[in-house]
């Protein structure tokens, strides 16, 4: 350009723009003295992983436990990056040599910048909660995690101060936290939980949830037992549309939070349609990869969960898997590692692209339009139901 | 150490997805280059994506996109996406209006996408005006057509003759202030207002930008019309990538950068690879960046201290805009929420400048501007809804100082200056919304990866224009590709990045013939040899 330099002086303006370009080179900064700034204010907020370590173990119930995680294994002096009360962070473990992974709401409060309580309930013949809950896991083991994430949470912006949380099982760990967040802070709302578990001696958080409905007057605690013993004298039987109609009256001025066992969460949603709940007024956390992909609408019918397919992984090596298993899983299961966090079909973290073969997308996989004109799947909730060849 | 290139399995890495990083990774793969692409994120876009809330898919960046031109008429990003060989990957969906704009308690006027139909708007709205306008609108045309054929040219053969016969009005106007040249032309202050919406696709107010971007962006939008794409512009990323792979390019994602590598040569570093965040060395000759020039230079760089000519032009920069912005998923259709338009600029003053004042701090903002894709294409949203984003430009600075615990709290009680100023101008408007999600200056950080959150590079100053800055060159065989390497917004990213792809493929081609030429040389003289 310094050649032409002499024929853009004709231009109006040209000369001065070049005095003031060097009048700024004496006196601006050069961004030197901050180097990794960018990278490391991200991490303030979203660091892409958390080194934590097991501070303690609660035994909340016969099948549940509470994982309390800090940053540096000794004490919460450090402080952990911040979340929204309903949030989940992604654990990584190791079990048996594979490298797996599983998202778990944060039970604590936000406002607690300490730790993250993870609470974990038996999933029968879960691979992941069978090693979690048994004598492996003790006080000081270190884990590596994703920062918060997820979308399940109270958003302000539209979702008014009338809150109804339906919890089933599992489902208390987020309510505790965003139940917490709201009397800690005295946020001016009206919380209900509806807690449905199948036992009455197995209710997470049962203690402390009752002493917080006692002590504060905007938290309302109704408890439901489904498989109660005999004499039990609560509430029993399922959340459904007369008992939701009983417990708060009108349903379509408030906004309800649904999270437990995907069966549950099904449910719950279609009993709150049917009492003319908007959809926006429904917020459902998801749970997991469908355990019956078999049974759901556009599986081939020719197609068995227990055949077997070969996925290639291109450039990189084959091997065989069941039709009914999640393709991230049996990825993990077979030494190769691909990013992953909600593992039921909403962060598409873990997004592969089909070059070749027939995969099954259940509804939990949100998919982008061009992801489907383009052959990526969710590999979290993708079921190849051919052999397959992918991409990642 | 012999040739580069020759060494290592790839002609050339690009560092980052981002609309340049594309264009520049197909390119490079489908001229002959065998190229890594390399992605922090689990998605090609960078800006140019989408993400999906309950039935919404959000776009994430796209308002309009400028340089198409219509099957009549093309224009040149029509050819560089046929080059690319997106054409039939994608569906372009025309918009009808450049914009309307509503200043509060002034006026309310909306300018179709036709460059006659603008003048007969204006001059309709402003009849005092009229000389002014058909003057004002004459001078923009020949501007743009100046800058687009006769600059180059006379830059070219570095004439003076051609520069002052072909280039008469951009040698006369086109590096005064947009503000300036409005104020020659007009008495109207609403006029001006609505004339020089397009500021913030820029950032910079009317005073402190150039007239000749100010031209180029409104006749080029009316001639040539804005677009929208089916299936947002992630369609055109994911277009783009698919491409890339079927030409026979490698892609990875959730693979950032650590690290480029260099070797002292003569008076300056050459690039020699790259090491990634899992530590992996990638030997490579040709790199191009399509991450911001501060986390090129200043992070990635393994140079002890920054190359000297760098250093003097970042002192010289400041950090553009970065912006603040709601995606929000509506149950009610464009029609049932009283938006007519695809694309709205309101304002509660004419005064740029302090609109401009007011993206340096955390008060109301006074301009916003909200984009309703569902007007020219029902299928961005479900029937019956429609999907939304109310925007405003803010500087990131302000941001990096809120405490992270008081994050959330500041994001929500920002947004809602935005949504109480969308309520002023659509009653009821809040009620509607089915799905909402909050970017902020740092959420634009954490997805560009850009200092300070900034969506178009550095500021674009009079002086940060093409006539007075040079490519980054400071490094041998370092690329850089994006907005910080000129413009930011849609057509300038993927035009540098095709650019200065088809640039390395010369380089790349011309030393393949060169020792193509060696081998039947030294193939010949052995022969010759065996003959004896």
């Amino acid at each position: 350009m310094s050649n032409s330099n002499e024929l853009l002086n004709n231009i109006v303006g040209f000369t001065e723009g070049v005095a003031r370009k060097e009048e700024r080179e004496q006196s601006g900064s050069d961004y030197s003295k901050e180097k990794w700034k960018t990278k490391n204010d991200i991490a303030k907020l979203h660091p892409k992983r958390l080194q934590l370590t097991v501070s303690d173990i609660f035994q909340d119930t016969p099948s549940t436990k509470t994982f309390r995680l800090v940053m540096d294994g000794i004490n919460d002096a450090i402080v952990l990056p911040p979340f929204q009360a309903g949030q989940y962070i992604n654990l990584y473990t190791r079990i048996d040599g594979v490298e797996t992974a599983r998202p778990y709401a944060i039970s604590s409060c936000p406002t607690h910048r300490g730790y993250y309580d993870l609470t974990v309930k038996l999933v029968e013949s879960g691979f992941v909660t069978g090693y979690l809950l048994g004598d492996d896991v003790k006080v000081g083991q270190a884990f590596t995690a994703t920062s918060p994430m997820g979308t399940f949470y109270h958003n302000p912006l539209f979702h008014g101060d009338e809150l109804v949380f339906l919890a089933g099982g599992s489902g208390g760990a987020p309510a505790r936290s965003m139940i917490e967040s709201v009397l800690n802070r005295g946020l001016n709302i009206n919380f209900h939980l509806i807690y449905g578990n199948s036992y009455e001696n197995d209710v997470i958080f049962q203690d402390s949830f009752r002493q917080l409905a006692d002590k504060h007057e905007n938290f309302t605690l109704s408890e439901v037992v489904s498989r109660p013993t005999e004499g039990y004298d609560g509430l029993t039987g399922h959340l459904n549309k007369d008992l939701i109609t009983k417990l708060i009256g009108d349903a379509s001025t408030k906004t309800f939070y649904v999270c437990g066992p995907t069966p549950f969460n099904d449910f719950c949603e279609q009993q709150l349609k049917e009492l003319g709940v908007e959809n926006k007024r429904i917020r459902i956390e998801c749970n997991g990869p469908p355990k019956k992909p078999s049974c759901l609408d556009g599986w081939p019918e020719v197609v068995d969960e227990q055949d077997e397919i070969t996925v290639t992984v291109k450039g990189r090596g084959q091997f065989v898997a069941k039709t009914g298993e999640p393709l991230l899983n049996s990825l993990e299961r077979n030494g190769y590692t691909v990013e992953n966090a909600c593992r039921s079909g909403e962060c598409s973290l873990c997004r592969v692209k089909v070059l070749e073969g027939e995969v099954f997308n259940p509804p939990e996989a949100m998919l982008r339009k061009s992801d489907k004109d383009f052959g990526w799947v969710h590999s979290c909730v993708a079921f190849p139901t051919t052999d397959i060849e992918i991409l990642y | 150490m012999s040739d580069t290139n020759t060494s290592t399995d790839f002609d050339a890495i690009v560092i980052g997805a981002g609309n340049a990083g594309l264009t520049a990774a197909t390119a490079l793969q489908r001229g002959g280059a065998n190229t890594l692409l390399l992605e922090r994120h689990n998605i090609p876009g960078g800006c140019a994506t989408s993400f999906v809330r309950g039935e919404f898919e959000f776009e994430v960046a796209l308002h309009q996109l400028s340089g198409l031109g219509t099957e009549d008429k093309p224009f040149i990003m029509r050819k560089i996406f046929g080059d690319l060989g997106v054409m039939d990957k994608v569906e372009f969906v025309q918009e009808h209006e450049l914009y309307r704009m509503v200043v509060k308690d002034e006026f309310d006027i909306t300018l179709p996408a036709s460059w006659t139909g603008i003048r007969d708007v204006l001059v309709e709205n402003f009849p005092a005006e009229e000389a002014g306008i058909k003057a004002f609108m004459k001078l923009c045309e020949q501007v743009t057509m100046e800058s687009f054929m006769g600059l180059p040219m006379a830059r070219k053969m570095n004439s003076e003759k051609m520069l002052m016969t072909n280039c008469k009005n951009y040698a006369e106007h086109g590096l005064r202030s947009a503000k300036d040249v409005l104020d020659e032309h007009f008495e109207n202050e609403q006029l001006k207002t609505l004339l020089a919406a397009y500021w913030c696709y820029l950032g910079m107010p009317p005073k402190d930008i150039n007239f000749c971007d100010l031209a180029v962006m409104l006749y080029a939008y009316g001639v040539f019309k804005p677009w929208h794409i089916k299936g947002g512009s992630q369609a055109l990323s994911s277009a783009l990538l698919e491409s890339f792979l079927e030409a026979g390019g490698e892609v990875r994602f959730n693979c950032s950068v650590d690290k480029i590598l260099t070797e002292q040569s003569g008076n300056k570093p050459k690039v020699t690879g790259i090491i990634t965040e899992f530590g992996e060395e990638i030997p490579c000759g040709q790199i191009i960046s399509n991450a911001s020039t501060v986390v090129t230079f200043g992070d990635l760089l393994d140079t002890p201290i920054m190359p000297e000519g760098i250093s003097k032009d970042f002192k010289s920069r400041d950090l553009g805009t970065s912006a603040f912005c709601l995606y929000l998923g509506m149950d009610k259709t464009p029609e049932q929420l009283g938006i007519k338009n695809a694309s709205t600029f309101l304002s509660s003053t004419m005064n740029e400048e302090l609109m401009h004042d007011t993206m340096s701090t955390m008060n109301p903002p006074v301009a916003t501007m909200m984009t309703c894709y569902n007007v020219d294409d029902p299928s961005f949203a479900p029937p019956g809804k429609s999907q939304i984003s109310l925007l405003c430009l803010q500087y990131g600075s302000v941001w990096e100082d809120v405490p992270v615990e008081q994050y959330a709290e500041t994001k929500y009680a920002f947004a809602e200056h935005l949504l109480k100023q969308a309520e002023e101008f659509f009653p009821g408007f809040r009620a509607s919304i089915e799905e909402v999600e909050v970017a902020t200056p740092l959420t634009m950080m954490r997805y560009l990866n850009t200092p300070g959150g900034a969506i178009y590079g550095f500021q674009q100053n009079p002086e940060d224009g093409p006539l007075h800055r040079e490519r980054y060159d400071q490094v041998d065989g370092l690329h850089i590709a994006g907005s910080w390497q000129g413009m930011g917004g849609f057509q300038p990213t993927y035009m540098v990045g095709t650019s200065t792809a088809n640039a390395i493929v010369k380089k790349i081609n011309k030393q393949r013939a060169a020792a193509q030429a060696i081998q039947e040389k030294d193939a010949l003289n052995t022969s010759g040899v065996a003959n004896v």
